[in-house]
């Protein structure tokens, strides 16, 4: 049924017999309306009545809604705003007189059908709690295990790319402090070779001493990693050292970088996905991000400690002084462990190291005369 | 069109009409704080729906002449305009990544100009996200809607904050300027055109002092506040004054200290929040140190509380109801009554060109919002 009738009177009293409108309609004393035809911007007023539909007269338009099809949409306060299905869609009725609208409103069934209610919110939040669900259990169920599978899947040639674009950085930031003194590159290169048999590594590995005073040392993807002096001056014995380079080349093992920049990049992006435009969310988002990168660093830096531990052991080297030297380093870390660290606790790490100590069985690793030098590399 | 007006025939043009709000301030901030308890249960999901009963309830409150605008955009839209805009930038976030790493294998540092490529697709999605909103708003029963290239904009918004970076700001009102004419040439109302008349130089005559002055209140940073709002309150001005679409004209008299009481109440609450939620940190932290700590060692307490989980829950709902009352307070100050305030300085002259408009445009999906939200790029 045309709901929108022609303005010319034969038509329209076409219109009024198909529909069976009475040639007066029952309430021809009917309240005054505002209609806009959707077509056009003109407001026109009209006289609304109730027949077997709503129908709205001027002096040179009559247009009939049928009743089910009539939907309230957004009205300032006090004005009945309708629209029609079969209508224009931006046609509208707007109804000031609160009788007239309190009529319209018992006619029509669905005029609220398209209204969020109550359910509708209850199901909005249940399918985010869903969404939300699902995704803290990819951050914490697939993204470590699509790490671990996706990491041999990524060409060696592709991690190195990344490892040598931080690479490039590093030299920006540290390109005059590379220690290269000969006596000690030498000895710190057969320390590094012997270390990388028992590990099962080509000799694509390549390693430097940087001058600077911070203890620590590191790996980058695709077979790079770097010892910083301080830790060259806090150690006491090659196999100290030994030690913390066994743990690095742990990593480069298990290609722990790429793994975790998988799953970071995946974690952060996921829960990136969780609270938008919530003002001061972001500690919330930053800390919940921060909190499962540690977990999964404190994983990887244990099963780095597990293959220094193997390494030493063939080579017939003791493991407990690369305990005693992180000890040295970090001191004691008093109480729990912290939700936040990267790395297990220093206690732990060397309770670890003390337990699968064996005495020394096969052949110190440098020479005094090589130690000595090495620890002078950077001079 | 204004020499139209004295040809002696035409009948004299029609007093300019003033924009109304009459939007009751009780019922947008149950709306607001319903809508900020509901967004945080759903993790942020009810951001969409939030966003959508906003400006339901802005718009409809909005009228000119005696008639209400309506808003006709809907919060599932929104969420599938996300949606969509996710499964597209995931691979572009990816790509952006292998590409960094090449350009840092040829060149320390070489990819921080990538950077601007997002600067680009931000003002991509700005563009495309105000096409949204505008084709969802409705007046009189006709839509107004949007044409021209969301690239094209975003190549000339480029090229113009270029050139206000290296002006340090200076050009900044003839890029708004030019950035606005574009914006409202291509949008329209039923088949009236969209134009922009306001001039970067009028612009920059009445906010150049606020450029000198900003230096100085970075250093003493109580002006800042005064120094933004009244930024704000110009720009608003000038950008409201030069808007026409055919014949209509709208003109603004906002004055230059509009805004400085909803700052100062933002920050005002700002503090009040943050001093309770400290004390209440604090009282937190305090019944847990007397609850654990007297049986305990002398060892720092710092690491044993941090790992308290009854502690960091408790916390942790202090948090949230932090965030809670944050975002009403910024929505009902920044959003509600910033919108009151400028439409209550605009007035409407030339209304007659507007008594018979055809309607015409179609929608436009909402993959723009989704893009500006994915990018966090603004717009309410």
């Amino acid at each position: 049924m045309d709901s929108t009738s022609p303005d010319s009177d034969p038509e329209l009293s076409a219109a009024r017999a198909a529909e069976g409108v009475p040639a007066e309609p029952a309430a021809p004393s009917g309240s005054p309306a505002t209609y806009f035809d959707g077509l056009s911007n003109r407001r026109q007023t009209v006289t609304i009545g109730f027949a077997n539909q709503l129908v709205m007269r001027s002096a040179d338009n009559f247009v009939s809604w049928p009743y089910a099809d009539i939907r309230r949409v957004d009205g300032p306060s006090g004005t009945l705003r309708v629209s029609c299905l079969s209508a224009s869609p931006l046609a509208r009725l707007e109804i000031r007189d609160a009788a007239a609208a309190a009529e319209l409103i018992a006619r029509c069934s669905h005029i609220d059908e398209n209204r969020l209610t109550r359910g509708g919110i209850a199901r909005i939040v249940a399918w985010s709690l869903a969404a939300a669900a699902s995704i803290v259990a990819i951050v914490l169920v697939v993204l470590p295990f699509a790490a671990e599978r996706l990491t041999p899947l990524v060409p060696p040639a592709m991690e190195r790319h990344l490892g040598e674009a931080a690479v490039v950085q590093i030299q920006a930031l540290f390109g005059d402090k590379l220690c290269s003194e000969a006596a000690g590159q030498a000895a710190f290169a057969k320390l590094v070779t012997a270390l990388r048999r028992p590990a099962g590594l080509d000799d694509s590995i390549a390693s430097q001493v940087l001058d600077t005073p911070i203890p620590n040392a590191f790996a980058l993807p695709g077979g790079r990693f770097f010892l910083f002096r301080g830790l060259l001056d806090k150690s006491n014995d090659p196999d100290e050292v030994a030690g913390v380079l066994a743990h690095e080349l742990g990593h480069l093992k298990h290609r722990d970088n790429l793994r975790q920049l998988i799953h970071n990049g995946g974690s952060s992006f996921l829960i990136g996905l969780l609270f938008g435009d919530v003002t001061g969310a972001g500690a919330a988002v930053f800390a919940s991000r921060a909190m499962i990168d540690a977990s999964y660093s404190r994983e990887a830096e244990e099963a780095a400690d597990s293959f220094a531990i193997e390494v030493m052991r063939k080579l017939g080297r003791p493991t407990r002084p690369m305990g005693e030297l992180m000890f040295r380093i970090t001191g004691k870390q008093d109480g729990k462990l912290s939700l936040w660290s990267s790395h297990p606790l220093t206690e732990d790490r060397l309770a670890r190291m003390r337990a699968a100590d064996r005495p020394a069985s096969g052949p110190p690793l440098l020479s005094a005369e090589e130690w000595k030098a090495m620890k002078g590399i950077c001079k | 069109m204004n020499q139209m007006s004295y040809v002696p025939q035409q009948p004299p043009p029609l007093p300019p009409l003033a924009a109304v709000f009459s939007g009751a301030r009780g019922e947008f901030f149950r709306l607001v704080s319903r809508g900020a308890a509901i967004e945080l249960i759903t993790l942020g999901f009810y951001r969409f729906w939030l966003a959508t009963d906003i400006r339901r309830h802005l718009w409809v409150n909005t009228s000119v002449d005696g008639d209400a605008a309506e808003y006709t955009g809907r919060g599932k839209e929104l969420l599938i305009g996300f949606l969509f805009a996710m499964a597209i930038l995931v691979p572009i976030y990816l790509a952006y990544f292998l590409v960094t790493v090449e350009a840092e294998r040829y060149q320390g540092f070489a990819s921080v100009p990538l950077v601007i490529a997002f600067y680009a697709f931000g003002q991509f999605a700005i563009y495309r996200a105000r096409r949204y909103r505008l084709t969802r708003t409705v007046w009189r029963g006709i839509r107004f809607w949007m044409d021209g290239s969301g690239w094209a904009y975003s190549g000339r918004a480029m090229l113009w904050t270029l050139l206000a970076v290296l002006t340090l700001g200076l050009a900044w009102p003839w890029r708004a300027a030019a950035l606005e004419r574009y914006k409202m040439r291509h949008s329209h109302y039923g088949d009236l055109s969209g134009d922009f008349e306001g001039r970067g130089w009028e612009f920059f005559k009445r906010a150049w002092y606020l450029w000198v002055i900003a230096p100085f209140a970075m250093l003493l940073f109580p002006l800042l506040p005064f120094v933004y709002a009244q930024f704000k309150a110009v720009e608003w001005r000038w950008w409201l004054s030069g808007i026409r679409f055919g014949g209509v004209r709208l003109e603004s008299t906002l004055p230059g200290n509009a805004f400085y009481g909803l700052y100062w109440k933002v920050i005002g609450w700002w503090i009040l929040l943050s001093i309770a939620s400290g004390a209440y940190f604090g009282a937190v932290a305090f019944l847990m140190h007397s609850l654990l700590g007297l049986g305990s060692d002398e060892l720092p307490q710092a690491q044993a509380l941090s790992n308290n989980i009854p502690m960091l829950v408790l916390l942790g709902l202090g948090y949230v109801a932090w965030i809670l009352a944050l975002n009403v307070v910024m929505r009902l100050y920044l959003v509600r009554d910033m919108w009151a305030t400028v439409l209550q300085s605009v007035q409407v002259h030339g209304v007659e060109a507007m008594a018979n408009v055809a309607a015409k445009g179609d929608l436009a999906s909402a993959l723009g919002e989704g893009f500006a939200d994915g990018l966090d790029v603004a717009g309410f």
